[in-house]
């Protein structure tokens, strides 16, 4: 899977989760981007990828990512494993 | 606590829980509160309100687990059948899964009735806080 694919198939997890259609996520989106994007949410949607990809991640890699982009890149990782 | 852990709690909608609901939250539609007007509509008798279920629930979470360290994040439930007064339901909920990264339990449940019927069921997640 290439970067972008998955950063659109986040995209979509983001706007279903989140419950907005206007999310449109770049590789440099943080929390502090999306409103809606709380610590309880951040849940939902950690689940919501795991659920998707197929793919568990350690509480220790979900705390390196600092952005959208690096999430994408360890999904991407993971999938071409 | 891990996937495919089972757990079985068995409840009562007996007339404290009833009244106390509505005593409570002031629910007093007909269909709860009026026998002539449930059965007019097909229903044996005054249906219990359904987020009687919900609070089992609650204690189903709160107390019954091995864990106290938890809060509930999610929780879905769809009713199937009506419950009555008195009746005493069955409550199953099996993990479904555990997500380790976010230190979170989903739980698939569902209550049965003594006739061995589903009357609700839905998913409910948990945190370990």
């Amino acid at each position: 899977m290439e970067s972008s694919e998955a950063l659109k198939q986040v995209n979509a997890i983001f706007i279903d989760v989140l419950d907005n259609e206007d999310i449109v996520l770049t590789p440099e989106t943080t929390a502090s981007d999306i409103e809606e994007w709380d610590s309880l949410n951040h849940i939902q949607l950690v689940v919501a990828i795991e659920k998707h990809f197929k793919q568990r991640f350690t509480s220790a890699e979900i705390q390196k990512w600092s952005n959208v982009g690096e999430m994408c890149d360890a999904i991407q990782q993971r999938l071409n494993k | 606590m891990k996937k495919g852990d089972k757990f079985q709690q068995t409840f009562t909608v007996d007339s404290r829980v009833y009244k106390g609901f509505i005593d409570i939250f002031k629910d007093t539609n007909p269909l709860h509160t009026d026998g002539a007007f449930a059965i007019e509509r097909g229903f044996k008798s005054e249906v219990m309100h359904g987020n009687i279920l919900n609070g089992f629930l609650s204690y189903f979470i709160g107390e019954c687990l091995p864990l106290k360290n938890v809060i509930i994040q999610t929780q879905e439930i769809k009713f199937s059948l009506p419950v009555y007064l008195d009746s005493v339901l069955t409550f199953n909920a099996e993990i479904q899964d555990v997500f380790d990264s976010v230190k979170m339990i989903e739980f698939k449940y569902y209550f049965q009735n003594v006739e061995g019927k589903k009357v609700a069921k839905g998913t409910i997640q948990i945190g370990l806080i």
